[in-house]
C-alpha cells in the first residue's frame, strides 16, 4: 500500500511539527515538592497555560542543601532553568548576571530591595522575611500575666520572664542554638532597633566596630538573658529547626523568636494553641525606645537570561508574583506576601494582624544578612560560648573585632 | 546438663545480647519510620517516638499524588530497568570475554577494570558532568541510564569474570568442538550457566540504581527519581517527618520486597566474586 509510507510520513512531519511549536518552560525551586503549595503551582500553571496557549511549564524541586550547587553548574553550562526561586540577598544578587531585569514589573513590592543588584531588580519577592517573637497567652494567664498586653519594651519584657520564672514551669524562651541560628536571629533582633542607615553601610562594608555600643548591645544583651535564665538551658545541645519551635508549640516554653515567612510562624503556631492563642511583638532593645520588627524580602522568582523564551520567563515570573497567586501562598503556607496588592482581610488570625501592624509600625531592617559570612560563623560560636559561660562579653567582643578585621 | 554445655549456653546467651541490640538498632528505623508515617504531623510533634493512636494513611496519599512521588517512582522504575538491562547484558558479555576467550592484554584490561572499582565517583564527577552535557544526555533518561552502566559496570564485570571462570572449561571446548560461535557458547552455554550470577548482579545494581541520588541529582535535573524526591523533601528549615516517613517507607518498600524475595540468592551472590579472580 502507498498510503502507508505517506502517512508515516505525515505523521513524522507532524510530530516534528507539534515539538517545533512546543514551548516547555523549566522551573527550578525547593518548594513545589511540599503538597502545601500544591494549589500555589497549580494555580499558577493553569494561569500561564491559559495566558500562553502552546506554553507548557514544569516545576522542578530540587533538595534545598544541594540547589544552589546545582544552580551553579546547571547555569555555567548552559542548561538551567528558564525561571528561578531564589533567596534575596546575597544569593539573588552574585547570581545577577545570568538573570533577566525585572525592574519594569516590580513596582508593588515589599523587600524588592533584597532582590536588586547593579540598580535593576533582579527578582520579584514571594514573601517577606523577618524575626517575630510569639508569645504563648495561655503560659501569660498561668503566670499572672495580661495575656493580651504583649510587652514593648525591655521593662516589660523582663517583667514577663520574672512572673514566668516564678511560676517554674517553663522557661521564658524556647532556644534552639545548636547551630548558632540563635545568636544569628539575636543579631537582627537588637541591632534592628538602634541601626541608622549610615550604621547599616558601615556594618556591611565590615568597618562599624563592634566595640560600637550599638553592636556591642547585642552580645551584651545576649549574655545577660541568659544570666538571667531567660533561655533554655540546653540551647547549645538543640537546633532552632525546628526542635525549638516544637517546644513552643508543645507549650513548653512561652516565648520563641520565629520567622514570617513560610515555616516558624503564626499559622503553625495557632495549629498548637488555637487562633487567638499566641501573640506577636517585636524584641526590645533595651537602649531603644521603640522595638522595631526586623524584615526584609524573603524568596523570589527570577527569569533566566539564557531562557530560550525570555519572553514567556518573564510572564511566568509575573504571574508566580501576582496578588492572585501569593494570597493562595499566603493562605496555604502562612507566609507574609511580599505584594502589597495582596488581600490580606481574609486572614482572621489575630497573630498575623498583629504582626502586620506591627510591620507597618516599626519596620526594620535584617543586618545579620549583610554581615560576612566568616565574621557571622565567628559571632555563632561566641553565642554558645557565652550561653555556656565559657566567655565573658569583652573577650567575646575581642574575638568578634579579630574576625572582622581578618575579614 | 554437663558442664561444657552449660559453659556453651552461657557464651550463646552472651553473644545473643549485643547481637539483639545490634538487630534492634537496626529494627527500630523502621519501626520509627512506619510509626510515624501514620501520625499526622501534629500527633508527631506532641508524641515523637509513642505509638501512633490515631493511624491513617493520609500522609501515604499525600506523598504518593501531592508531592508527585507517582512521577517520581516511574522515573526510577524506568532508569533502574533500563540501566540494569543494560549493565547484565555489557557485563555478561565482558565477564565471557576476559574469563574464557583469550587475547592480548587480556589480564591489563582486567586489570584495569579492578582498579577503577577503587575510584570513588565523587572524584570523578567534574569530567564526568562535562562528559555528559558535551554528549546532549543531560536531563534525559538515557543519559541517567548510561550513567548508572559506566559506573555500575566494574563491579559487575568483575563478578561476572570471577563466575565464569570458575565454570569448567570442558564446556566452552564442548560447544566449539560442536561447531559453535563464539556468540553461540555466550547465548546457549554461558548465559544459562550464568543465570545465579545473573540474578544476584540484578538485584545488587537494582539496589544501587534503585537507592542512588548523586548521581541522578546530576544528570536528572529537570526529572526526578524517587530518592531525589524523598530527599527534596527535606525542607530548607523545616521537615514534615510524618510525610517523609511516609515517602521512605514508599521509596523502600520495592526494595525490601525484592530483598525478601531474593535475599538467599543476594547472600550466595556476594560469596561468588570471592570464588575465583
Amino acid at each position: 500500500m502507498k498510503t502507508k509510507p505517506f502517512l508515516l510520513a505525515a505523521t513524522a512531519i507532524g510530530l516534528v511539527g507539534a515539538a517545533a511549536q512546543a514551548q516547555e518552560l523549566t522551573v527550578w525551586d525547593w518548594k513545589s515538592g511540599d503538597p502545601v503549595t500544591a494549589d500555589y503551582y497549580d494555580s499558577a500553571k493553569a494561569a500561564f497555560e491559559a495566558a500562553n496557549p502552546g506554553a507548557t511549564v514544569k516545576f522542578v524541586v530540587q533538595p534545598h542543601d544541594q540547589y544552589y550547587t546545582l544552580l551553579g553548574t546547571a547555569l555555567s553550562s548552559g542548561k538551567g532553568p528558564d525561571v528561578i526561586l531564589l533567596h534575596g540577598g546575597a544569593q539573588a544578587q552574585t547570581r545577577a548576571d545570568a538573570l533577566l531585569p525585572l525592574t519594569a514589573m516590580a513596582d508593588g513590592f515589599s523587600g524588592a530591595e533584597g532582590f536588586t543588584a547593579n540598580g535593576e531588580v533582579i527578582a520579584l519577592p514571594l514573601t517577606i522575611q523577618g524575626f517575630a517573637v510569639y508569645y504563648n497567652r495561655a503560659l501569660y494567664e498561668a503566670a499572672g500575666l495580661d495575656p493580651n498586653k504583649a510587652p514593648s519594651n525591655f521593662a516589660e519584657l523582663s517583667t514577663a520572664c520574672e512572673a514566668i520564672a516564678a511560676k517554674g514551669e517553663v522557661p521564658c524562651f524556647a532556644l534552639g542554638n545548636s547551630q548558632g541560628f540563635g545568636g544569628e536571629f539575636f543579631i537582627s533582633q537588637i541591632a534592628t532597633s538602634t541601626f541608622d542607615d549610615a550604621d547599616y553601610t558601615a556594618w556591611a562594608a565590615g568597618e562599624l566596630a563592634w566595640t560600637d555600643p550599638k553592636v556591642r548591645a547585642i552580645a551584651d544583651q545576649w549574655a545577660a538573658a541568659a544570666e538571667a535564665g531567660w533561655f533554655y538551658e540546653g540551647a547549645n545541645s538543640i537546633a532552632k529547626f525546628m526542635d525549638e519551635y516544637e517546644m513552643f508549640m508543645r507549650g513548653d516554653a512561652a516565648h520563641t523568636v520565629g520567622l514570617l515567612s513560610d515555616v516558624a510562624h503564626w499559622k503553625q503556631f495557632e495549629e498548637f494553641h488555637g487562633e487567638g492563642g499566641v501573640g506577636v511583638f517585636a524584641y526590645p532593645n533595651s537602649d531603644a525606645e521603640l522595638a522595631r520588627l526586623p524584615f526584609a524580602g524573603g524568596i523570589g522568582w527570577a527569569a533566566s537570561n539564557q531562557s530560550a523564551h525570555p519572553e514567556l520567563a518573564l510572564s511566568l515570573v509575573e504571574i508566580l508574583a501576582d496578588a492572585e497567586r501569593q494570597a493562595i501562598f499566603a493562605v496555604d503556607t502562612g507566609a507574609l506576601p511580599a505584594n502589597l496588592a495582596v488581600d490580606t482581610s481574609g486572614l482572621s488570625s489575630p497573630a498575623l494582624a498583629e504582626a502586620l501592624a506591627l510591620m507597618a509600625a516599626a519596620p526594620g531592617g535584617m543586618p545579620h544578612s549583610i554581615l560576612a559570612p566568616s565574621v557571622l560563623e565567628e559571632w555563632k560560636r561566641q553565642s554558645q560560648l557565652l550561653l555556656n559561660g565559657e566567655t565573658d562579653v569583652d573577650a567575646a567582643i575581642e574575638a568578634m573585632e579579630v574576625a572582622r578585621n581578618a575579614n | 546438663m554437663s558442664k561444657p554445655a552449660k559453659r556453651d549456653r552461657r557464651i550463646l546467651w552472651a553473644a545473643s545480647v549485643p547481637m539483639m541490640l545490634l538487630a534492634l538498632s537496626c529494627v527500630y528505623p523502621i519501626y520509627f519510620a512506619i510509626n510515624n508515617a501514620l501520625k499526622d504531623r501534629k500527633g508527631y510533634i506532641l508524641d515523637r517516638f509513642g505509638l501512633v493512636t490515631d493511624p491513617s494513611i493520609e500522609n501515604f496519599v499525600t506523598a504518593w499524588s501531592r508531592a508527585r512521588f507517582d512521577e517520581y517512582f516511574f522515573n526510577s522504575v524506568t532508569v533502574t530497568a533500563g540501566a540494569v538491562l543494560a549493565l547484565l547484558l555489557v557485563s555478561s558479555l565482558a565477564g565471557f570475554a576476559l574469563a574464557v576467550l583469550r587475547f592480548p592484554a587480556r589480564k591489563l584490561i582486567f586489570g584495569v577494570i579492578l582498579a577503577s572499582l577503587m575510584i570513588p565517583v565523587q572524584v570523578v564527577l567534574v569530567p564526568f558532568y562535562q562528559t555528559i552535557v558535551a554528549l546532549e544526555l543531560l536531563n534525559t533518561r538515557i543519559g541517567l541510564i548510561l550513567s548508572y552502566t559506566a559506573f555500575f559496570l566494574p563491579f559487575s564485570t568483575y563478578l561476572m569474570t570471577a563466575f565464569y571462570a570458575a565454570l569448567p572449561r570442558e564446556l566452552v571446548d564442548a560447544a566449539r568442538v560442536d561447531g559453535a560461535k563464539f556468540l553461540q557458547v555466550w547465548w546457549y552455554v554461558m548465559l544459562p550457566m550464568g543465570k545465579p550470577a545473573l540474578l544476584t548482579l540484578g538485584i545488587l545494581n537494582t539496589l544501587y540504581c534503585w537507592n542512588d541520588v548523586l548521581i541522578s541529582l546530576l544528570v536528572l535535573q529537570d526529572e526526578r527519581t524517587l530518592m531525589v524526591g524523598i530527599a527534596a523533601l527535606r525542607g530548607e528549615y523545616t521537615t514534615n517527618v510524618p510525610l517523609l516517613s511516609a515517602a521512605i517507607v514508599l521509596g523502600a518498600a520495592p526494595i525490601v520486597l525484592l530483598y525478601v524475595i531474593f535475599q538467599r540468592k543476594i547472600v550466595a551472590g556476594i560469596a561468588t566474586g570471592a570464588v575465583k579472580g
